[in-house]
Order: structure tokens, then sequence, then C-alpha cells
């Protein structure tokens, strides 16, 4: 099984395949440094572009830019206090009054060594649990791919935290989705209309560019941020190779690293979580937590470990299950999709070089971070802040166009793509979760073509999908997803009142 | 925050809410057409979501009688609504006049309305964005793109 790790290693290092990961690392670090711009977004944009590409080098974008996104995040954290993305939130508790006092280099360089320890950590837990955990799976029958897929939506439902209702309003709204088009066993067409074009069903990445990239575009256009630029101009940067005997966090990152791939591997969770837990953590056992919030590089260290520390672990359930653990998996999942690559245990069995390539792709993404993320190149990044948000909105709304329209090479799929837009907007406005929607897309044609085939083997007998082992843990595991933070949330209430 | 709005129907939950009920009940006559087992899944998805609007819309209802005001979607709608505008437009005239004369068009066009009045910034960031993307995709993958209904093409 591990044999198969180090034979995908070549791969990874042909030219190509090790520039897409470059690249990806910048494209994710400018993106991260924009705030309001997201990996999330920046993938859904990328996706429609790799159509073309070999896998590995498609991969290699989006590895790259998760890596980078997460820790550009911390750059408009650090020097304006807003977080480029949401999982840098806990950054700016210290990074920013470490760039009120003259040392928003070092916080920098911090965040960026520290993005690259988790990252690393968190592209060898993906490389050592992945591989047995789509094994057990390889023991699936269809009544149990059926259950993963529920499972899956409510645990991205019930654990994403919000208001539940929206959470299966979306939830519904990605199922029904993904039903349009031809029906698989019948072949007639359903909420088509007439349209040639819906007759293969909507495609993910349509959907993906909608929901995710056309709101931040909305969002940049709706509010001009204002820069002071005082805090980018006094970064007091020195080599990162002189600061790094200067940081002296391994119990931070060794925790906080654990922490993020624990939150990584749970769907629904995610990088901010992450990013909170471990600072909190870091500051109940600090010597001086006192210091803390005042410019603690440490800080910095346990927020930023952990919210890179949640990147590759998150495709741990989505590789093997389908299960994405955060949004930006399941849009990578949707990456996947558009090449072929149907996730769960085939896809280690079929396509090995790929999926172990990928593995590696994460890892030569992390370390590379520090390369490209050091002093040198973190002054330039930190300029970035000062790109004008209008041009940068127009640019994004033409890169949407053009990605978007390659797919079929029809501007019917940009007109659906706008749609699917609006509704974003309005959803990310009232706060109706859209991970819902993306995993509803994808689980609800697994979930139906599964569910059809269980009751053709039980001659239509509902019953069939009860009637082993896995089943009634997947169904008992759904129900406590379902009921447990009910419970807790009663539980809490009546410790409060007792 | 107290509410000002004059109807409680106006809330934007409540909006979206209704709105989800009218879509999804339109959708399920089609369902009627298809087979059981073909409709299941659909109907089933359709009528969750016509249930769940319904308690969303009871909630927000109660949280209006409560006197909970509802935060607007926007706090600029004119400019929300000029981005998607633009955008359709924009949308609209690479289908009818072309992709290249749109996005010429378009690039200067959306950064000058919201905010960016640098003519020089403007002039270079629309020819390095459409320069670039004639020699990536025109250029280099071949990828064609719309030329025009208007001009028959």
């Amino acid at each position: 099984m591990y044999a198969d790790l180090l034979h995908a290693l070549p791969d990874v290092f042909a030219l190509t395949n090790f520039a897409a990961v470059i690249i990806g690392v910048v494209a994710g670090i400018v993106v991260g440094a924009m705030p309001g711009l997201s990996a999330t977004m920046a993938i859904s944009v990328l996706v429609p572009f790799t159509f073309g590409l070999e896998p590995l080098v498609a991969l290699g974008l989006m590895a790259g830019i998760y890596n980078g996104a997460m820790y550009g995040g911390a750059i408009p954290a650090v020097l304006l206090r807003i977080p480029g993305t949401p999982a840098a939130v806990a950054t700016t508790f210290d990074g920013y009054p470490m760039a009120q006092k003259g040392e928003g280099g070092f916080a920098l360089q911090v965040a960026v060594v520290s993005s690259a320890f988790g990252g690393i950590a968190s592209a060898f837990a993906l490389m050592l649990l992945a591989p047995p955990l789509s094994r057990v799976t390889l023991l699936f029958g269809p009544s149990e791919v059926f259950w993963v897929a529920v499972f899956g939506l409510a645990s991205i439902i019930f654990l994403l935290g919000g208001n539940p209702v929206k959470g299966l309003i979306s939830a519904c709204f990605g199922v029904f989705v993904s039903v349009i088009g031809s029906d698989p066993i019948y072949g007639n067409d359903r909420f088509t209309f007439g349209q040639l074009e819906m007759l293969d069903g909507i495609n993910i990445v349509i959907l993906l560019v909608g929901l995710y990239a056309l709101p931040p575009v909305i969002d940049l256009l709706e509010t001009p941020l204002k820069t002071d630029g005082i805090n980018s101009s006094k970064l007091g940067t020195e080599s990162i190779w002189k600061a790094l005997p200067r940081m002296n966090y391994w119990k931070t990152w060794l925790r906080g690293s654990f922490i993020g791939i624990w939150i990584g591997i749970l769907p629904g969770a995610g990088g901010s979580m992450a990013a909170f837990m471990s600072y909190n953590e870091a500051r109940r056992t600090s010597k001086h937590p006192e210091t803390w919030g005042e410019g603690e590089p440490e800080g910095v260290a346990a927020a930023e470990v952990a919210n890179n520390a949640d990147t590759a672990s998150a495709l741990i359930p989505a590789l093997t299950l389908g299960i994405p653990g955060t949004a930006v998996a399941a849009v990578m999942l949707g990456g996947l999709l558009v090449h072929g690559l149907q996730p769960g245990p085939m896809l280690f069995r079929d396509n090995p070089d790929i999926v172990f390539g990928f593995m590696w792709q994460f890892l030569f993404g992390a370390i590379l971070l520090v390369l490209l993320g050091g002093s040198l190149a973190t002054n330039s990044f930190a300029r970035l802040l000062n790109l004008p948000r209008p041009l940068l909105g127009s640019v994004i709304i033409v890169l949407m166009l053009i990605g978007v329209y390659s797919i079929h090479g029809r501007m019917f799929d940009v007109y659906l793509m706008l749609g699917f837009g609006a509704i974003g907007w309005v959803m990310d406005r009232l706060k109706f979760p859209l991970p819902p929607v993306v995993l509803g897309l994808i689980l609800g044609g697994f979930a139906e073509e599964n569910l059809r085939l269980a009751l053709r083997i039980g001659r239509g007998d509902p019953m069939i999908l009860f009637q082993n082992t896995t089943s009634l843990i997947l169904v008992a595991l759904t129900i406590a997803v379902i009921v447990g933070p009910t419970l807790k949330k009663r539980y809490i209430d009546s410790r409060k009142s007792a | 925050m107290p509410e000002s709005r004059k109807s409680r129907l106006t809330r934007p939950e409540t909006l979206t809410a209704l709105g989800i009920i009218v879509a999804a009940s339109g959708f399920l006559f089609p369902t009627f057409e298809l087979r059981a087992i073909s409709a299941l899944l659909p109907a089933a998805m359709l009528i969750g979501l016509i249930v769940l609007s319904v308690v969303l819309l009871l909630a927000d209802q109660r949280k209006a009688s409560a006197g909970e005001g509802a935060a607007p979607m926007t706090k600029s709608p004119k400019r929300v609504v000029g981005a998607f505008l633009l955008i359709v437009a924009y949308a609209l005239a690479t289908d009818f006049i072309g992709f290249y004369v749109s996005t010429v068009v378009a690039v200067p066009l959306v950064a000058w309305l919201f905010g960016y009045r640098s003519p020089v910034g403007l002039l270079i960031a629309t020819v390095i964005v459409v320069g670039t993307i004639w020699a990536i995709f025109d250029f280099g993958m071949n990828q064609d793109f719309p030329t025009g209904r208007f001009w028959g093409r």
C-alpha cells in the first residue's frame, strides 16, 4: 500500500507538475492576502481552466493554492487586523499588535514557518491515514455507500454549526440540483425543460464558480477597502534564516498540528475552529498568558500552525469516502471529479500515481511556503494589499466567464453560473451554509444510484438498507451527528442554569 | 435592532422562504410525470424544501412579532444591484457582440464605476488582461471565444 506512495514520487518531480505546485503556492498567497478572496474561491475559478491539463498539474495547482492561501490570510491579519481568510481571525490577536510595535515582518515569518510546519504535518497525516481507510471502504456495498453519503451530508449540515434548518435547505437544494438531467437508470429527462444543454446534468464547476466566486466579487465591488499603508511600510523584516533561531515553538507547533489535523478530518469543522482551539490551548499552557493579545509571537504560531494543519487532513475523508471535511475540500472534490477521479477506494486502486502524487504535492507545497513566503517575498506580498479592489473584481469577472464558457464552449453555462451566483449571494448574506449545496450535488447522484441499486437487490424492500452491521453503524453515526449538537447544547444550558 | 420595515413580510428571510416555497412547488409538478422510482429523490427534496422553508418562515415571523429586527442584506443596495447588472450586461455583450470587444470595455468600465479612477492604471490593466487572455487561451490553447451573435457569427 505504502509502496505506491514511493512509486508516485518521480512523477511529482516532473517539471510541469512541480512548477504547478510553485505557481499554486504563489497564487494562493496572493489570493489569501486579499481580504474577501479565499482558497475556496480561487480553486473554484481555477477548476475550469484545468480541464485540458494533466491531472497532476491541475491537482498540484490546487494543493499549492490551498497551502498558500492559508498562509496568505495572515498577511492582512497581521498588517491590517483584517483576516484575509476566515481561518486567519485568530492570527490577528497577536499579529496586529506585533505589527504596531514594528515587528510585522517577524510576525509574518513566524506565520509562514508555522504554516509550513502545520502543512507538512497534515500532508504526512494524509499519507499515513488515507490508504488504510480506503481499504476499509472496499468492503462497502450499495446500502453502505448510500448511508455514507447520508452521513456525509448530515455531518456537514449539523456539525458546521449555525442554523440546522438553513443547512438542511442548502443540502436539499444541492441534492435537487444533482438530479437535474437524464435519469441514470431509465434515461428519461428530469427538470431539463427541453434544454439540451441540461441533459447531462449541471456541471459541478458551474455551481462552484457561481456559488463561491460571484459573491466575493460582489463584495469586492460593494465595499471599498481603505488601507492606511502604515503597517505594511514598517515591516522590519530580516532574513528568514536569521529569524528561525528565535522561533522556539516546538510544543505549540506539535499541539497545533495535532488539533488542526483532527479538526480537518472531522466533517463540517474547519480552519478557523482549529486556529481558535490551538490558540486557546497554547495560551492556557503558556507561562506568560498575560502577554497574549499584546503581540506574543507564539500566538501567531499557534493560530497559523493549526489552520494549515487542517488542509491536507480535510482530504482524508474526502478522498476515501467522498465526504469533504471543509468547504475547500468540497471544491477540490469537484476538481477531482472534473478529471474523472471518483473519490473512494477505487481511486487508490485505479489511479495510485495520481492520488499519492497529490499527497506529495501537498507536502512540497507546505515546504515551498517557507521558500516562497520568506523575507523578500513577504515584503512583496504585503504590497498586494494596495491593489485596487474594483480592478481586481473586474478581472475576476472576466476569468469566471472564460472558465465557465470553456467547459462546453457555450454561453448557456455562463447564464446558469450567474443564476447560481445570485442564489449564492442571497444564501451568503442570509447565512445559509454553502458547503452542503456542493456536497449535495456531489453526493446526491451517488446516493440515489446506490439507493436504487440496493432497492433492486432487495427487490424493492427498504429493509435491505438496515440489514448489515456496517449500515447500522452508519445509521447510528448519522443519528448521533444529528442529535449530538442538540444534546450538547441542552447539557451546556442546563449546567449554566444550575 | 428594532424592526424598521413597514411590512413583516418584506423581511429578507421571509421573502427567501416564500421564494423557495413557490419555486419548489413549481418544480414539484413535473415530478408527477416521472416514474415513481425516478421521482423519489427529487420529490423528497422538493417537499423537504417546502417544509423547511415553512419552518424558516414561521421562525422569522416569530422573531418579527417579538420585535426583533432583521439586518438588511446589504448596506449599499445600489452598488450591489449595479454590480449584478454590469456582470449580466457583460455576459450578454459577450454573447451578442463578442468576447474581446466586451472585455476591452468591461474591465475598465467596471473598475472605473466602482471607484478606481486612474486612466493610466485602467489602460495598463486592460492591455495586460486582454493581452494575457489572448496569448494564453487564443494563441496558446486555441480556445474559441464567442464572436457575437449580433454579427451573425
